[in-house]
């Protein structure tokens, strides 16, 4: 009976531990990477197949996804501000919304189930196959070749698929206010353009470039440390998408508070 | 003697788990030196340290009379003079033979020629010829990735070969050809040879000295000839192939 006491502190201790190793674990590599960007080689044929990879083909998913959200936006939006008459301010919460919260957040989300997997699920399998192994007999840093390509494409990419998501997203905005709820499109394009101002669009664009850090930074990490086979390459996979849509919703709540609110 | 690598008392644990126990080996320039065990011995790990890929916990390893350690290898150019064929080939999949092959190459900066001239040449040499050469190595069968990834080890013209279990996984006529095809690169790049296998028609057919590790350490060492007349009864079990002797299998390891 009286060993059970233990079993609580047992294993709060138990997991703070085992948080305080992964922080740890996490810092060492990113000091490692950070080491690696800073020096040469970089590799720039890997980085632009990565832009390509991480960015354009991501174009269709993040379009389609900002375009629903808009037009969502725009019908909550009209029935809530119909309840105290303030149903002209569809434009301008459409447009506040989208470039200062929801494309980046759908974006960096939609990124963190898309390329933080698939990033994670490639070098997790290098990483079993030996394929990291054979990259250091062949005198080439796995650090610089694999993971600093993907880091700096993921932040080069976000910031422009979020410009492309906040013009689709407010154009979904615009379609569902014009056709549906009866907005003018002249007086709709001009309640847009005079609310939105340049540390708007900014704002949203330095989260961007934080998320796309965190989710090919978590893709890597998880992946280069896989292991147990292919289940360890499921279980990293699963780890990389989880971490880092966590820590993008955490880093928004930071940014936003810290840095954007004045 | 001229020793092309030598390992002094290496150790190393996983957790409580000794895998490496004190292992001293010698190797002799321009020999094939096979390394034979039971599977779990400890044979991968003792290669994965040697190449730097696992730090051992303890003893030195010396290449050409240079300590090798984390920072020296760097130094020294260790990895532009040694070539590895990995258990499961290793191929890097998002690249073709070609690139491959030469991927090591670039970082040399050298003039050997034009890169698929070079590519094509090391073909030949596994046995290959240039209708590969575009392919990814997920088209490839078993056996042409396995030659592939010799073709892509000897690519620098490398003093010193690992091979880890090369026909491992391939069919009785297939490991024959892989290790036919090793004893011709031996001969023609001039390499001196490390191969870990537990597979003894290999091992007998590869080898100018075999060693055989048992609870990571070296417990017998030898011409490959003598291998037969050791009177060693964990050799002599381990080349019957019997389950009876003083290897015992623990089933849980
Ligand atoms: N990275 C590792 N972490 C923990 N244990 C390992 C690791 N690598 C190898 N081992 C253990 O070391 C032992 C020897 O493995 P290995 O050298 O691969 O055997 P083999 O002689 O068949 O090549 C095995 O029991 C294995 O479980
Ligand atoms: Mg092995």
């Amino acid at each position: 009976m009286y060993k059970y006491i233990y079993i609580i502190p047992e294993t709060i201790g138990r997991s703070v531990l085992r948080m305080c190793a992964s922080i740890g674990r996490i810092a060492i590599f990113f000091y490692d990477f950070f080491m690696c960007l800073i020096t040469p080689p970089i590799y720039i044929k890997s980085l632009l197949s990565q832009l390509v990879r991480i960015g354009y083909n991501s174009l269709p998913v993040i379009g389609l996804t900002a375009f629903f959200t808009g037009g969502v936006l725009a019908l909550q939006i009209y029935v809530g501000g119909s309840r105290f008459n303030a149903e002209n301010i569809v434009a301008s919460i459409v447009a506040l919304g989208i470039t200062r919260e929801l494309g980046p957040v759908i974006a960096g989300l939609m990124l963190a189930g898309r390329v933080s997997a698939s990033i994670s699920a490639e070098i997790a399998t290098m990483r079993v196959t030996e394929q990291i192994d054979a990259l250091i007999t062949l005198s080439t840093n796995p650090m610089k070749y694999l993971i600093v390509p993907r880091v700096l494409a993921a932040v080069i990419s976000l910031p422009i698929l979020v410009i492309i998501a906040d013009i689709i997203g407010i154009m979904g905005g615009f379609v569902v206010g014009t056709k549906s709820l009866g907005f003018i499109e002249q007086s709709y394009i001009k309640n847009t353009l005079d609310i939105i101002e340049f540390r708007d669009v900014i704002s949203g664009l330095i989260k961007a470039a934080v998320f796309g850090f965190i989710v090919a930074f978590m893709g890597c990490y998880h992946g280069y440390n896989s292991t147990g086979g292919a289940q360890g390459v499921g279980r990293s996979t699963t780890l990389a998408v989880v971490s880092a849509s966590i820590l993008i919703l955490a880093s928004n709540y930071i940014l936003t508070s810290l840095v954007f609110t004045n | 003697m001229d020793h092309v690598l030598k390992i002094n008392e290496l150790s190393k644990s996983f957790g409580d788990k000794s895998v490496l126990n004190g292992l001293s080996i010698d190797i002799e320039r321009n020999t094939s030196q096979v390394i034979i065990g039971g599977s779990g011995t400890g044979k991968s790990v003792l290669l994965k340290c040697i190449l730097g890929l696992i730090e051992a916990d303890s003893g030195e390893i010396y290449f050409n009379q240079q300590i090798l350690d984390k920072k020296n290898r760097a130094e020294i150019d260790f990895y532009s003079k040694i070539g590895m064929l990995f258990q499961g080939a290793a191929l890097f999949d998002s690249l073709n033979v070609q690139e491959n092959i030469t991927f090591g190459i670039k970082k040399l900066e050298s003039n050997l020629g034009n890169l698929s001239d070079i590519a094509v040449d090391k073909l030949k040499k596994v046995g290959l010829d240039s209708s590969v050469l575009h392919l990814y190595p997920s088209e490839l069968s078993g056996g042409m990735q396995k030659r592939v990834a010799l073709a892509r080890a000897i690519a620098r013209n490398p003093e010193l070969l690992f091979f880890d279990e090369p026909t491992t996984g391939l069919d009785p006529i297939m490991a024959d050809v892989i290790n036919n095809l090793i004893n011709e690169v031996i001969d023609e790049v001039g390499a001196t040879a490390i191969t870990i296998t537990h597979d003894m028609d290999s091992a007998k057919k590869i080898a100018d000295k075999i060693s055989m590790l048992y609870k990571g350490a070296v417990i017998w060492s030898g011409d490959a000839k003598d291998i037969h007349s050791s009177n060693n009864p964990y050799v002599d079990q381990f080349i019957e192939g019997s389950s009876e002797g003083p290897i015992k299998i623990n089933l849980n390891d």
